[in-house]
């Protein structure tokens, strides 16, 4: 299987996110890289962490490095082009100043090892990679930094690859039900209604936080951010409410809070912006589904596939066939060990 | 002068003299206390790679555990001169400096809020850049002028904590994490970050983190706009943050 199949003439940036450090973000960008190589498509890279250096600063166990093949446009910092051994020709020294220098956009002049570290913001790294794009990259790839998933965010990139491992708990059940839970999140379908898509659309853009009726009248409500207002929405809601629109984060307290005060939670649907918006757990998002709690998206992630890395840096590892076994059918992505042979994708 | 001898490019622990490579070791070991004990812990220090080890305190603690204190000769050297670690680069103003900086290029007071996240109650960190008797002579940022400091103390979810930034129009919020062990802070840095993102607000403010297992190196991979460790008073974080914010337009 190749995964650049799944990606060329479909998505123009794809985000690389981790359940965790160590969970194999940098050999999948590799495999992709790889790829990319293979069938000619010009990649831009970078990172909204760091990636490529060869010892991990937290655990100092050592990493894959990341090799780039010549005309790769790239973005990265200073501090790491001095450390870098690819032939690069600056394009362009951008204003995003980071804790490792300014965010420099590249052509590779010559294959060779690269340390990549790029801007440290979502809004910063959408506007890198349409850069990127405009300098001839084909298509481009965004690596995560430790377990930060944001930059999935649709309003960020366009697909994202989930990269899950060992190293997330010694249990595999554990390991399993995490990463199914991220990937029901982010499968979280969109409003399908599009007149009412486009209502609860431009009412977050300008309201942020409102509830509509079935007669379609907007109660705005005055507050900046769901947390700590769990009941002030719950008051809020009437037993003609019909769609929650929520700007921001979903923490678990909210939802709690709402519960407490009403029941009328259960005829409405809650509309997030997209699944980066949740922080809810899986025994707390079971919870709510159960109790009948109903949340949709805006914009629903292109989750494209799911990699595995069986190793763990504290030491243990998985049987690589059984956890992948146990993935796929618990999963509702593609799912692949990158390090292992092709059978995985195709069955 | 000793210095004059030392080779930068293969410098060694330093003992009684020059480069005897004399290291210190403390541990505990699971058994008992008694002579078995002591050649175990000798033959671990032979294993780390350091000579002629000697054991010069083992201590019963009760229930099959011994404490020990171990030297021993290193005999790895380590290149000085080759060096490279990023630090936050600041020009470090005094406190008076920073008041002066704050009136006449933002023109407003700002708000910098703190605390001790996630299951940290150790607030020695925060409080030696905040309070306002400061730490070590130098003043905390509640002594500022044109600076409105809220330190909202231990054990801080990092959902409160936003909340209260967006409820005090937070100009920069610091973050202090100083319990570390099985790296518990990492998520818990980033999961900040992620809620800043989450709520649109991360491009409206300066976000640092601060402890001693935190770099300026790492605070780019957590997704802060810097690190500060041990050794950083309140006066080059103000410094940081006040230049960050002209710098960035968040004036």
């Amino acid at each position: 299987m190749q995964l650049m199949d799944l990606i060329r003439y479909k998505y123009k940036t794809i985000s690389v996110v981790g359940m965790a450090k160590n969970a194999g973000k940098t050999v999948t960008l590799n495999r992709l890289l790889e790829e990319a190589a293979e069938k000619n498509v010009i990649v831009g890279l970078t990172s909204i962490g760091r990636d490529g250096e060869k010892q991990d600063v937290v655990t100092n166990t050592e990493k894959p490095t990341i090799y780039v093949m010549e005309n790769t446009i790239i973005a990265t910092t200073e501090d790491c082009l001095s450390r870098s051994d690819a032939r690069l020709e600056i394009l362009e020294v951008t204003d995003y100043a980071t804790a490792m220098g300014r965010v420099v956009i590249c052509r590779v002049k010559s294959g060779g090892l690269i340390e990549i570290a790029g801007p440290d913001t979502n809004s910063e790294i959408r506007e890198v990679a349409i850069k990127m794009r405009f300098y001839g990259a084909e298509v481009v790839l965004i690596d995560g930094a430790i377990n930060r998933k944001t930059t999935a965010s649709p309003s960020i990139t366009e697909a994202t690859i989930l990269a899950t491992g060992a190293v997330i708990s010694r249990d595999i059940d554990r390991v399993v039900e995490e990463t199914a839970h991220q990937i029901n999140l982010f499968n979280i379908p969109a409003v399908e209604d599009e007149d009412m898509k486009s209502l609860v659309a431009s009412l977050m853009e300008d309201k942020g936080y409102c509830i509509i009726d079935q007669k379609g009248n907007v109660k705005v409500l005055d507050i900046k951010t769901a947390i700590n207002n769990g009941m002030n929405i719950g008051r809020a809601l009437t037993e003609d409410s019909v769609y929650v629109v929520l700007k921001g984060s979903l923490v678990t307290k909210t939802l709690e809070d709402i519960m407490t005060v009403t029941e009328a939670y259960k005829n409405v649907t809650f509309v997030l912006k997209d699944a980066t918006k949740i922080f809810i757990e899986p025994k707390d998002w079971r919870f709510f589904m159960k109790r009948g709690f109903k949340i949709k998206v805006l914009e629903k992630i292109n989750a494209l596939l799911t990699t595995l890395n069986p190793y763990a840096p504290q030491g243990y590892q998985f049987d690589p066939k059984d956890f992948c076994k146990r993935m796929k059918k618990n999963l509702t992505l593609p799912v692949i060990d990158v390090m292992l042979e092709e059978e995985d994708l195709d069955e | 002068m000793a210095m004059e001898k030392v080779d930068l490019t293969k410098i060694k622990p330093y003992g009684d003299t020059l480069n005897d490579g004399m290291t210190q070791l403390s541990f505990t070991l699971p058994v008992p206390y008694g002579e078995e004990a002591k050649e175990a812990a000798r033959k671990l220090v032979l294993k780390m790679g350091l000579q002629e080890p000697s054991i010069v305190e083992a201590k019963d603690l009760g229930i099959g555990y011994t404490y020990f204190v171990v030297y021993g000769k290193c005999q790895h050297t380590v290149d000085y001169s080759n060096i490279q670690v990023s630090k936050v680069e600041v020009d470090t103003m005094e406190k008076e400096e920073v008041e002066e900086y704050i009136e006449s290029n933002i023109g407003r007071d700002i708000v910098i809020i703190g605390a001790c996240t996630g299951t940290d109650a150790h607030t020695v960190g925060i409080d030696a850049i905040m309070n306002m008797k400061g730490f070590h002579g130098h003043y905390g940022l509640e002594r500022y002028n044109g600076v409105e400091a809220y330190n909202l103390g231990s054990q801080v979810l990092n959902e409160e904590l936003v909340a209260k930034a967006i409820e005090l129009k937070a100009d920069a919020i610091l973050v202090s994490q100083i319990v570390t062990q099985k790296d518990v802070h990492i998520p818990n840095l980033t999961q900040l970050i992620e809620l800043l993102e989450a709520e649109g607000i991360r491009d409206k403010m300066v976000v640092v983190c601060g402890g001693p297992r935190l770099s300026h190196e790492l605070a780019k991979e957590l997704g802060y706009d810097a690190g500060f460790s041990t050794g950083n008073y309140a006066e080059d974080v103000a410094s940081f943050i006040v230049e960050e914010m002209v710098k960035r337009k968040l004036v």
